[in-house]
């Protein structure tokens, strides 16, 4: 993959609440915005593929979603599109096909999209529905959703980074503090107000130990991507950003087979992949935008993607490490936690971030870029045992 | 041999994993996995035999969630069990007066509780008690 792949546009819609928006008026804005940046021009006719990021799409009650409902979006019925769904990285999958399909040197410039209405539903429904609902699921075990919700099922790791690795609700409400702060200065974020330790140890429990203000909210959003064979790039940008490194790593579906509870082996797999690929390191990074859906599952992340060492996470965040203008500055946009996460769009858009970041046009939020390397991270999907990574770069 | 109920898959299915606790135990790498597999998870393996669950373990980790699915009546704790002789298991704790009383470390043993209804069947299984000590 290394050298073979840039992207030479992104684009997205503010995350939000958008009720006055169907999926395809978001997809398409986001499409057309995506166009639009491309600096030195492109015409739609000129992307030969694509890939669809769909996440809810016939499980939360909005029809089955796939290479048609894009193509009727984007007003193309002569190109191949593929629908990814891949848990919460769908993004980041979708994201990674395209890039294969330039590497595979079957087509030279392709799109990749992802698009997803949340907020229909109230926030409860929304996170029952994607945990399962009330108990058996058949097949799979007689209790093993019984009393979930999405909130419950990372809760697990929670309780066991306090007990093992002696973190607490303080370091976890800090997580939201700095992505909330953030978030203030990103004009695509979703939650755009800052919080406190105290407001957020305050909010309802959800889950204990997780409470309200610990997860991420219910988002609609769209985002999208358009890459090309890296030596074509500069016929369409001054400023291409290179894909170094893309993988999708995987760990147990069933939580009873998982070796322990303070580390996610999807992302560890993933994020050595994508480095080997890649051929860089962690210390290498200027900056990460990794996957907050709750507070603790950051501070994991950090630990899982090899920034710091297990167990340090905590103690790096509250020497300010992982501020905007700490030394490695980890979810500037505001995270999952304050940007939103709207699931096929999270990644997608993440990797909009790590692409104005690394050109500096991130203003307010503009973290130092010193190698010119970022990484964009997603974690979920049954059992959390999905994870994909990509790693970009300003030069070769 | 028909099904008692041809509308609830889930019954029969489900048979001789609930009530019997039958699962697998891969004979080369030693990982025990319940509801019985053809495939180890963890090596790939098509070596295993049956392997019967003990009832009793102690809590690996847990949760007492507060946002639930409409049925159950917050707060109710949820935990990952490790399994006297190996294996885990995932469920509920019942009849806890108070649900901060669970802790990391705390024996359990299941009992066989009702635990959802398919198509007018009731389905039972087992959730999970706190063993006194002493």
């Amino acid at each position: 993959m290394r050298g073979k792949v840039a992207i030479i546009g992104v684009g997205m819609i503010p995350f939000g609440e958008h009720f006055q928006k169907s999926l395809e008026d978001m997809a398409a804005e986001a499409y057309i915005t995506c166009l639009e940046s491309v600096d030195k021009g492109i015409a739609p006719k000129e992307i030969k593929a694509a890939w669809f990021g769909q996440w809810s799409g016939g499980t939360i009650g909005q029809g089955a979603q796939a290479g048609s409902s894009l193509a009727s979006i984007i007003g193309n019925m002569e190109i191949p599109i593929t629908r990814v769904e891949n848990g919460c990285p769908t993004g980041a999958d979708t994201f990674r096909n395209a890039c294969l399909g330039v590497a595979s040197g079957v087509y030279d410039v392709v799109l990749a999209l992802g698009v997803e209405k949340m907020r229909d539903k109230p926030g409860s429904e929304s996170l029952i529905a994607a945990g399962g609902g009330t108990g058996a699921i058949m097949g799979q075990h007689p209790s093993w959703m019984m009393g979930h919700g999405g909130p419950s099922l990372q809760a697990f790791y929670a309780t066991r980074q306090m007990y093992e690795l002696g973190f607490t609700m303080e370091d976890f409400a800090k997580v939201a503090v700095k992505n909330h702060h953030n978030g203030t200065f990103c004009p695509y974020a979703h939650y755009r107000f800052e919080v406190t330790v105290e407001r957020v140890l305050n909010s309802p429990l959800v889950c204990w130990p997780l409470h309200l203000l610990d997860c991420c909210p219910q988002t609609d959003g769209a985002a999208a991507a358009i890459v090309c064979r890296a030596d074509l790039a500069k016929k369409y940008t001054d400023k291409p950003i290179y894909v170094l490194g893309s993988n999708v790593g995987h760990d147990h579906a069933n939580y009873w087979d998982k070796h322990n509870f303070i580390e996610m082996l999807a992302t560890v797999r993933a994020a050595r992949g994508a480095f080997e690929m890649a051929a860089v390191k962690p210390e290498d990074l200027d900056f990460a935008e990794v996957h907050d859906c709750f507070t603790n599952t950051e501070l994991m992340n950090i630990e899982d993607i090899g920034i710091c060492r297990k167990g340090e996470a905590a103690k790096l965040l509250n020497e300010g490490e992982f501020d905007t203008k700490g030394r490695i500055p980890v979810n500037p946009s505001g995270g999952l936690k304050a940007h939103g996460h709207p699931i096929a769009a999270t990644g997608i858009g993440q990797i909009c971030e790590v692409v104005w970041q690394l050109r500096e046009e991130a203003d307010k939020r503009q973290v130092k870029i010193k190698s010119g390397i970022g990484l964009q991270h997603n974690v979920g999907g049954p059992g959390f045992g999905v994870s994909g990574v990509n790693i970009l770069s300003r030069s070769l | 041999m028909s099904s008692p109920a041809p509308a609830s898959p889930l019954f029969w299915r489900f048979n001789p994993e609930v009530y019997r606790l039958i699962g697998v135990r891969c004979k080369d790498c030693g990982h025990i996995t319940y509801p019985r597999r053809k495939i180890c998870p963890i090596c790939g393996s098509l070596n295993l035999e049956e392997h019967k669950l003990s009832r009793r373990g102690t809590v690996q980790t847990y949760a007492i969630n507060w946002v639930l699915p409409p049925g159950l009546e917050p707060p109710v704790p949820v935990v990952i069990v490790d399994l006297e002789g190996g294996g885990k298991y995932q469920g509920i704790i019942t009849e806890v007066t108070n649900p901060e009383d669970v802790k990391i470390g705390d024996k359990v043993e299941m009992v066989l509780r009702k635990v959802v209804t398919d198509r007018g069947l009731n389905i039972y299984g087992y959730k999970f008690r706190l063993v006194e000590e002493g």
